[in-house]
């Protein structure tokens, strides 16, 4: 959290750069101008470039403001979280952000950072590492990392399964009205095969195996028309956010999900329509 | 005393219909007028254009050549919408399989044509009553057609093509899909139609049928082979 | 008879189908009016928890969210200058932290900690005990503290509650259990004086404030206040609930609203192809009975008519029915997203709004005039003769 503080703060440093104090400053008298990264996002909206030299300032009011060097321009890797926010982010050196926020007045303060981040060597050992620095440095807060933020994408998916499932259930219902109108059409016929004296078995096998030809044909092409609209969507909102982010993925897995959801759906479907005709009397069948 | 207008007059009407495999003449320059109150049965093989020839008179389809008048109107000049109002009001149509609405019962289907021609509702009643009385069937009026035998739904027909008191009935092939005993029945009726003076024409395979009109007429290859005034007479 | 009548007919001799489709175009309608309430659902209930602080005009020190950017130094004389403006009704500094605390179970817990006068109107809703007073030069100073809070930590009024960030352990009575309008679900908050919230965070600068909150005078409204406060601190960063919204309704909360769009076309696509394609083969399974109709004599326009009769039924039946059903599955819908970590338990993604139910009628007419459009085109324009001849042979 204090980590993400500070590159909120540093975002929101850049964000409120005067727009004079962005101009090109004059180098400074002696020693080398310090260097930042800028993001691409931050670039473009402030027209920078590299090279040019910019001032940065800790206070809205641009109150020591200090100049900096553009060395280069990075990517910020995408946030699925923050997605929508503009990435306006400046990368520097960890002194050279302490020197400009530190407050002149107290004692220390370039030396003070809000937060450490620590990677074990054995992840496993975090609880216990984090209760025995507790205990050795009491004026500090040791809190192990929390994979908070997959917690949003657990729900997301969440409710997309949630809408998968209500869509599936209102195809079902047209399905199962479209397998109905089949069988009705198919009635004269069934009733004559009936006639001839073939049994029920034998013609809802043949219903069987035609509802799985169109169940398949159905499904593949559903699988290849969404591998389609993936593209489209992506572009969409990679155009929309700026982001290099991917919203939707359609995987082998989700393909073969897909597919085996489909199939049976569809056969049963067209078995169910066909048993509702077939249980009727054979004359019926043959009436008009 | 001028003689009266014909009910249909058809002036050397041609009908050709246009098919991948090259146009196909389902009518070659036949003439015909139908007096009121005749009664003409057309006959012949297969292919042969009577159907054909009762669509173009009864404003279902036009000619590709030739001039039709209908009450001595010229049908060519108009348009769909005034033809489908003729076929409404004074014509009356009789199919082969009998086209009832099936999800409508038998008094709904002779009343569902006079609602459309914007008949009363106490008018509609009185004649639809008196109508499915008319063939036979008054007791069966709440009866959907799936209830009615072949027979039955075919009176229903009768019915409802004289529901807007038609100044002509074209039937196409009514007894095709009745056995004979009930397709007498049906020629009976025809012939009670025929005398309370409704001109009727009929398309049929079956000799008794065309037995009892009073002009014949035989087709063959799009022509009238050979007129002939029948038993009816 | 009518073409309802006459539609109805038509679609209760195949009840299964008939209601089969039906029950197509309610669930799928009920998707749809569900995206409708999603595409606004945010806006509008962020707009209800923003206006119940009773603050209608924010103030920071840049465009950041408050808490997120730079603070408002020279918060005392800044608040001074800004009641002075006749515009405004109230002006009060907020202050915003992250502090630790022991939970019972030994482990360490963040609470967040919100700075404010004593003199307020909503930053929080007193539930149970008292509110802040000005806290005693000797003494533990007073704190608010949330439901969750209070249960964690088995607080009431006159507990005592112990940061844990400091070798010198800073220590609070709590006075009261308050209501916060934008806490979280699960979400530890207090809420303390701004002389309380530089104990709590020591290295905090004094005189500051991440947040003003501005109330304009009754009958001055939002814009004019932040017309004035711009007009007299330029370097101030106002903004009324309808700005705050607007930005989030462009950026943080868009996410939804594209999604909304997306499924809400996708669902408007899928029905209308599928009440197409029922009306079609239906039209196409009836065509000896249109022949015959045609040739008795009705018009185009009445076959046209008792068509789109027909869809109407079909479509509006299945619409109405989607309205109750689309309620009921926005609530799972809603219960699903609100469990979201670190979003307020107050909002609410899919609100009711009677602009949704509008739209979703409107749609309803439109979809069953697209969907009879082809099977319309397909009866009105076939051949008579040539129709009854094909049946006649089939």
């Amino acid at each position: 959290m204090s980590s993400r503080r500070g590159l909120l703060l540093l975002l929101a440093f850049v964000v409120t750069a005067p727009r004079a104090a962005v101009a090109k400053a004059p180098d400074a008298a002696g020693g080398p101008t310090p260097e930042i990264l800028v993001s691409r996002g931050l670039m473009r909206e402030r027209g920078l470039s590299v090279g040019q030299v910019v001032m940065l300032s800790a206070d809205a009011r641009g109150a020591g403001a200090r100049p900096f060097r553009i060395a280069g321009i990075y990517e910020p890797t995408p946030d699925p979280s923050r997605f929508t926010a503009k990435r306006l982010e400046a990368r520097m050196h960890l002194p050279d952000l302490l020197a400009l926020t530190a407050d002149p007045g107290e004692a220390g303060a370039v030396d003070a950072v809000g937060a450490i981040n620590i990677a074990l060597k054995d992840p496993a050992d975090a609880s216990a590492f984090a209760r025995e620095l507790g205990a050795r440095a009491p004026a500090v807060s040791v809190v192990r990392a929390a994979a908070g933020d997959d917690a949003h994408f657990v729900i997301i998916e969440r409710f997309h399964v949630a809408i998968s499932v209500v869509t599936m259930i209102g195809s079902t219902a047209f399905l199962l009205a479209l397998m109905v109108i089949r069988a009705d059409e198919r009635r004269e016929i069934a009733g004559l095969l009936r006639l001839l004296g073939l049994r029920r078995r034998r013609i809802l096998l043949q219903a069987l195996l035609e509802g799985l030809c169109i169940a398949a044909a159905g499904a593949v092409f559903g699988v290849l028309f969404a591998a389609v609209t993936q593209g489209a969507v992506n572009a969409f909102f990679q155009w929309r956010y700026d982001t290099t982010l991917a919203f939707l993925r359609v995987t082998p897995a989700i393909a073969a999900r897909c597919v085996a959801l489909a199939l049976p759906l569809g056969v049963t479907a067209g078995l169910l329509a066909s048993w509702t005709l077939l249980r009727r009397p054979v004359l019926d069948l043959l009436r008009r | 005393m001028s003689a009266p207008v014909a009910i249909v007059e058809a002036r050397g009407v041609s009908k050709v219909y246009p098919m991948p495999a090259g146009p196909v003449e389902a009518l070659r320059d036949v003439s015909l007028t139908v007096a009121p109150g005749e009664y003409v049965a057309i006959s012949g093989p297969s292919g042969c254009g009577k159907s054909t020839l009762l669509h173009l008179l009864g404003c279902v389809d036009t000619p590709t050549a030739g001039s039709l008048l209908f009450e001595g109107r010229p049908v060519l000049p108009m348009g769909e919408q005034e033809r489908s109002r003729i076929r409404l009001r004074r014509i009356g149509f009789v199919f082969q399989r009998f086209y009832l609405l099936p999800m409508l019962t038998a008094w709904e289907n002779v009343e569902l044509v006079q609602s459309e021609a914007g008949m009363p509702a106490a008018e509609r009643r009185a004649r639809t009553r008196a109508l499915l009385e008319y063939v036979g069937l008054g007791e069966r009026a709440a009866h959907l057609p799936s209830q009615l035998s072949g027979g039955e739904m075919q009176r229903v027909a009768i019915a409802r093509a004289l529901a807007n008191r038609p100044g002509l009935v074209l039937a196409d092939e009514p007894t095709g899909e009745l056995d004979d005993e009930t397709g007498e029945q049906i020629g009976d009726l025809f012939d009670r139609v025929n005398a309370d003076g409704t001109t009727l024409v009929i398309v049929t395979h079956n000799p008794a049928l065309a037995a009892r009109a009073r002009r014949r007429l035989a087709m063959r290859s799009g022509r009238i082979a050979a007129p002939s005034v029948g038993a009816g007479s | 008879m009518s073409p309802l009548q006459f539609a109805w007919r038509s679609l209760s001799r195949q009840p299964a189908r008939a209601l089969l489709g039906l029950t197509g175009v309610a669930v799928v309608g009920a998707l749809l009016f569900d995206m409708l309430m999603l595409s606004r659902g945010l806006i509008v209930s962020f707009r209800d928890l923003l206006e119940s602080t009773g603050f209608d005009v924010r103030v920071t020190a840049t465009e950041a969210l408050p808490g997120m950017g730079p603070v408002v130094s020279e918060a005392a004389a800044t608040v001074e200058a800004l009641r002075r403006l006749p515009e405004l009704a109230a002006v009060v500094p907020v202050r915003f932290g992250v502090a630790a605390v022991d939970a019972r179970d030994k482990k360490t817990r963040e609470v967040a900690i919100i700075g404010s006068e004593t003199r307020r109107r909503g930053e929080w809703r007193l539930v149970q005990g008292a509110d802040l007073a000005e806290d005693s030069a000797a003494g533990r100073p007073g704190m608010v503290v949330n439901r969750t809070f209070a249960r964690d930590q088995g607080l009431g009024p006159g507990s005592i509650v112990r940061l844990a960030s400091t070798l010198t352990p800073r220590e609070f009575r709590v006075s009261g259990i308050v209501e916060f309008p934008f806490e979280a679900a699960g979400e530890r908050m207090a809420g303390v004086t701004l002389n309380g919230f530089t104990r709590a965070f020591p290295s905090a600068r004094r005189d500051e404030a991440d947040l003003l909150l501005v109330a304009s005078q009754p009958g001055v409204g939002a814009e004019t206040a932040v017309s004035a406060i711009r007009r007299a601190r330029p370097d101030l960063h106002a903004f009324s609930i309808d700005e705050v919204l607007e930005r989030l309704r462009q950026a943080e909360f868009s996410y939804f609203r594209q999604v909304s769009f997306v499924l809400a076309t996708i669902a408007s696509f899928f029905a209308l192809l599928l009440v197409t394609t029922l009306l079609t083969v239906s039209v196409n399974q009836r065509l000896g009975e249109v022949a015959a109709l045609r040739a008795l004599g009705f018009s185009r326009r009445r076959i046209t008519f008792d068509l789109l009769a027909e869809s109407a039924l079909l479509v509006g039946g299945g619409g109405i029915v989607a309205v109750p059903l689309g309620l009921l599955l926005a609530r799972v819908l809603d219960s699903i997203l609100r469990q979201m970590p670190d979003l307020p338990s107050r909002l609410h993604f899919f609100v009711f709004e009677p602009r949704a139910l509008a739209i979703h009628l409107a749609f309803l007419v439109l979809a069953a005039l697209v969907a009879a459009a082809y099977p319309v085109i397909l009866a009105a324009r076939l051949p008579i003769a040539a129709t009854l001849r094909k049946e006649s042979i089939s």
